[in-house]
């Protein structure tokens, strides 16, 4: 992972964790008032080639294909590089089991289509005149073609698909098995499981422009209204586009776009691997984790779209739960329980006196920061760390016992042995930066109930966030809702899924606006959002790299 | 799992599924008088394939105290005896490469022979590269597997692509054995469905095409992975239409069930890595493929073996002294291999097994998991590639380049290759010792 950068043009390098400081120093003037504005010109980096997510995909099919459509799960899966699987998606390929997988599911999913008299009437629009007729076969597939392929086919491509269908068509003595090629050829090329972002000049075309917005506010694909304003030229006007992005943000499948990036931020797909011994954990089911996750889901989709303050997310003590989150909890669930099912979420306010606040409470983050017998303080520190202040830690150092003293009658805590292990100095001036922030958070175990005690002894969550002390989880909410690098590093985060890259120099000027408005916003995530896709770095693209206009 | 919508029942729908058997002579009659290749003089097939478990060993316990042929097996190592005599076990090198990923540097130096980048792998693996040579003429050029559940492997086909492990089962037998598969004896009549999906293929290579030119060359790459994986199925809906390989141990496994989950937040590591082994050497024995990278367990795992009161990863790093814990779950990892490797050895070649004509390299992610150390790795190869890889040896190398094995599995398995590696993992010589 890159770090945000402290200042302009000086990277904050962590060669060892006694650089890091720097980072809270420059942040200091944020907090003093604004960052000041960076007079650097805009160097877009070279276009990217993106992968569509499972998730994307699903729902491009989804969107298109009906909603009731199976997709197959066996299905290439994501990669994460650079902390995000948004840009794992622009470095991988597809290996040749994947191929396989697209090549299934595409004759799967048109079968579908076309051997269900509801789905099929939708694209078959035109009554074949023959086994084999070619105009018909066109009305259908380019049709289909447009929406999967987000753009409008040109002459070669149609009388391709056209072939292909008409060949099947005759082979099989049926129309309707026709279009399946068809349809089956559109969902296999690279077109439908790529994003090609490519333009004439320096900026998207429409087309490309269209998908770079809607699957990033949708992660999906475009709709025919938007598909339309880019055939009209709308999406080339600042008042065409800000029409555009305020439709589509009061859209439902806008919340879903939210959801894909909380997701991804936080690597909310890491708790799919979660399991827990069941002899240590007797509470835990392999419900859980999915629970959990919706739980993150739905607080951080919640508090975007009532536009408050995005930093609420830490300390809020409002809360989504199903029963079994209840349970694990110890709140009382609002639902009857006759009239609740696993799937019923039900708001509910914790006491001023609840051991948790906001994020750092959720069950999600302490599944996913644990291990499977015990909780992990150096790991909940590192995710505090990188994943809400951007600031990555190294790797441990080769060659050092890494063991921790096993509990004894002096060393009963887990704080107490990780203090005799910390005497090490290549081994403590990373682990001073996660480990007291992780051990703060002890108080809720590896599967997020609370707790008072560890292996007997009376737990101590005092601690410190670079300076600032608090006395448990509760108050380092609080620290880290004020912390300046906490709404950066957002910023930053959701660039780079915006973009599907790592944020090149000559854009820092650009982050440093989107920044400031979402500073003098008050912290609102849909104005954050609505600034990165109206700004005028969403649509442009750079030199490739061998240095031709793509 | 939805069955209603399986690739079986899908490829039942399109292929029509018309394999029917038609007699054919008896399969030794195929075969030369000595049982050592096909009537044609055409030897049995090499194979290749990489085992790998994650979080290193304990060298203490690993390294037996002789070296020779005559070594007695260590500790780590002795649920291994019976296959002691197809064994070499060899010991001393490191990988030279820069150390500075815990747990990937190690793997990186030496199935790519470079350092790690971006967090990847910098190049194509080893296993790939015999792939292209070895594998060209079966179905799946290669096969990636896996028993933890993840998309991690160290298996890449180009820079930083890496091939997800099938770790299900099921989708691995849905895949290699599933409708498309024929049984030696089977013929499939001809089905003008193949031709349709054929030309479904040349319309997804015109679109690749097409798109190739607006690209810049590290996304041209990626495409042409991409179109890579179309002309392999265009390969193996060409491998339909001919009659199956006819080899005397070949038989359509069982199928197995469609999911074996956790039981009490453990993963049934023993039962699932039997199943893959089962069907892994029977994809072998019906020479579906001839190469394979197998992520028994991944790097970094926490997983909870059978009676381990922590995860694996955890306990190399917590448990003090000796690592009792940790030196069960190793011997009961090399107790899986062992299972995988008689499978192996009961396929029946003329008058050897597949084990014997095929080289298997299991090894893991570092030496000492503790210290993620890169020196002393652990290197244990099973099989001789019918008599060229020496076998049934301890062979010390102390302070060899690992990149040195690595060539001569290279060169062994037909890979034009005289050097191996980048900056300090680069070779230009072999270990002698490892040819027969």
């Amino acid at each position: 992972m890159r770090p945000v950068r402290a200042v302009l043009g000086a990277l904050l390098v962590l060669a060892g964790c006694d650089e890091a400081a720097p980072v809270t120093a420059d942040a200091g003037a944020v907090d003093a008032g604004l960052a000041p504005l960076v007079d650097q010109p805009f160097v877009a980096p070279a276009p990217v080639l993106r992968r569509l997510t499972r998730a994307q995909y699903t729902n491009t099919v989804r969107d298109v294909l009906g909603d009731d459509v199976v997709v197959p799960r066996g299905l290439e899966p994501d990669v994460e590089r650079h902390d995000l699987v948004a840009i794992g998606a622009s470095e991988a390929s597809v290996s040749r089991n994947g191929v396989e997988q697209y090549q299934s599911a595409a004759y799967d999913l048109a079968q579908q289509v076309f051997r269900t008299p509801a789905r099929r009437a939708r694209w078959v629009t035109c009554a074949p005149a023959a086994v084999r007729d070619d105009r018909c076969a066109e009305t259908v597939l380019s049709s289909l073609g447009e929406r999967l392929w987000r753009r409008p086919l040109d002459e070669a491509e149609r009388a391709r698909l056209v072939g292909v269908a008409g060949q099947a068509a005759a082979a099989l003595n049926d129309f309707d098995r026709g279009l399946e090629y068809g349809l089956a050829a559109l969902l296999q090329a690279p077109d439908m499981i790529f994003r090609v972002e490519v333009g004439d000049s320096d900026r998207l075309g429409p087309y490309a422009l269209a998908s770079k917005l809607s699957y990033f506010l949708w992660n999906g694909p475009p709709d025919p209204a938007l598909l339309g304003a880019a055939a009209e030229g709308r999406l080339g006007t600042p008042e065409g586009l800000s029409a555009e992005v305020t439709r589509m943000l009061a859209a439902p499948a806008a919340r879903r776009g939210v959801r894909a990036f909380v997701s991804d931020w936080l690597h909310l797909q890491r708790l799919d691997a979660v399991s827990r011994d069941a002899t240590a954990f007797p509470a835990y089911g392999a419900d859980l984790p999915g629970a959990a996750r919706e739980e993150t889901l739905r607080l951080f989709e919640r508090l975007a779209f009532e536009d408050v303050d995005f930093r609420d997310f830490l300390t809020t003590r409002r809360s989504f739960l199903n029963r079994r989150l209840a349970s694990i909890y110890r709140v009382a669930f609002p639902v009857p329980v006759s009239m609740a099912t696993p799937e019923t979420f039900a708001e509910v306010t914790f006491d001023e006196s609840a051991p948790r606040r906001g994020l750092l409470g959720h069950a999600s983050m302490m599944l996913m920061h644990a291990h499977p017998t015990s909780s992990s303080p150096t790991l909940r520190g590192r995710f505090i760390r990188e994943d809400l202040l951007c600031s990555p830690m190294p790797m441990p150092p080769v060659n050092v016992n890494t063991a921790i003293p096993e509990p004894s009658p002096n060393l009963r805590t887990l704080r107490q042995r990780l203090a005799a292990h910390s005497t090490v100095d290549s081994c403590a001036s990373c682990h001073r930066l996660m480990d007291p922030l992780g051990l703060s958070l002890e108080s809720l175990d590896a599967i997020g109930r609370a707790r008072l005690t560890d292996n007997g002894a009376p737990l101590d969550t005092r601690g410190d966030l670079d300076g600032r002390p608090f006395s448990d989880l509760r108050g380092l909410a609080e620290a880290l809702r004020d912390a300046p690098l906490l709404p950066r590093c957002v910023v930053f985060k959701l660039y780079r899924y915006a973009h599907g890259r790592e944020d090149g120099d000559g854009e820092f000027g650009e982050i440093v606006r989107l920044e400031r408005q979402f500073l003098l916003s008050g912290y609102r995530f849909q104005t954050l959002v609505t600034a990165l896709v109206t700004g005028d770095a969403f649509s442009r693209i750079g030199l490739t790299r061998e240095g031709a206009t793509p | 799992m939805s069955l209603r919508l399986s690739r079986r029942t899908l490829l039942r729908g399109m292929l029509g599924g018309a394999a029917v058997s038609v007699g054919l002579p008896p399969l030794e009659c195929l075969m030369n008088q000595n049982g050592t290749a096909y009537a044609g003089g055409q030897a049995f097939p090499k194979r290749f394939g990489v085992w790998f478990f994650g979080n290193g060993v304990l060298p203490d316990f690993w390294l037996p105290r002789e070296v020779g042929p005559d070594y007695t097996l260590s500790p780590l190592l002795m649920p291994l005896a019976t296959h002691k005599p197809k064994l070499t076990l060899v010991s001393g090198t490191r990988v030279a490469t820069i150390n500075t990923g815990p747990h990937l540097s190690g793997p990186a130096g030496l199935f790519s022979g470079d350092a790690i980048q971006n967090n990847a792998l910098a190049h194509a693996t080893v296993d790939q590269r015999i792939a292209e040579v070895v594998g060209a003429e079966t179905r799946f050029r290669s096969i990636e597997t896996g028993i933890q559940p993840s998309s991690n492997s160290y298996s890449y086909s180009a820079p930083g692509q890496v091939n997800p492990p099938e770790t299900s089962p099921f989708a691995l037998y849905q895949r290699l054995f599933g409708e498309g598969f024929r049984a030696p004896g089977e013929s499939t009549a001809p089905d003008p469905r193949l031709a349709l999906r054929r030309s479904v293929l040349d319309a997804v290579g015109a679109q690749s095409q097409r798109l190739r030119g607006r690209l810049g060359s590290g996304d041209r790459q990626r495409l042409d992975q991409h179109l890579e994986g179309v002309r392999a199925i265009e390969r193996q809906l060409q491998r339909l239409q001919e009659n199956p390989p006819n080899l005397a141990a070949c038989r359509r496994p069982e199928m197995p069930a469609s999911d074996y989950p956790e039981q009490g937040g453990r993963l049934p590591v023993l039962e699932r890595s039997r199943v893959m082994s089962d069907l892994m050497a029977m994809a072998m024995a019906c020479d579906q493929t001839r190469v394979f990278f197998h992520m028994y367990s991944q790097p970094v795992n926490n997983v909870l073996f059978p009676n381990a009161s922590a995860g694996h990863h955890q306990l190399t790093h917590d448990e003090p002294g000796a690592q009792p814990e940790v030196q069960a779950i190793l011997r009961l990892i090399m107790a899986d291999f062992g299972y995988f490797l008689s499978a192996l050895d009961r396929v029946e070649e003329g008058d050897a097994t597949l084990l014997d004509h095929a080289l298997i390299l299991c090894t893991t992610d570092c030496s000492y998991g503790r210290t993620h150390s890169l020196d002393e790795y652990p290197m244990l190869f099973a099989g001789s590639l019918g008599g060229a890889f020496r076998q049934g040896t301890h062979l010390r190398a102390m302070g060899e380049n690992a990149s040195k094995v690595m060539l001569t599995v290279l060169q062994l398995l037909g890979v034009r290759a005289n050097e191996y590696g980048v900056g300090p993992g680069r070779v230009t010589d072999g270990l002698g010792g490892l040819v027969a």
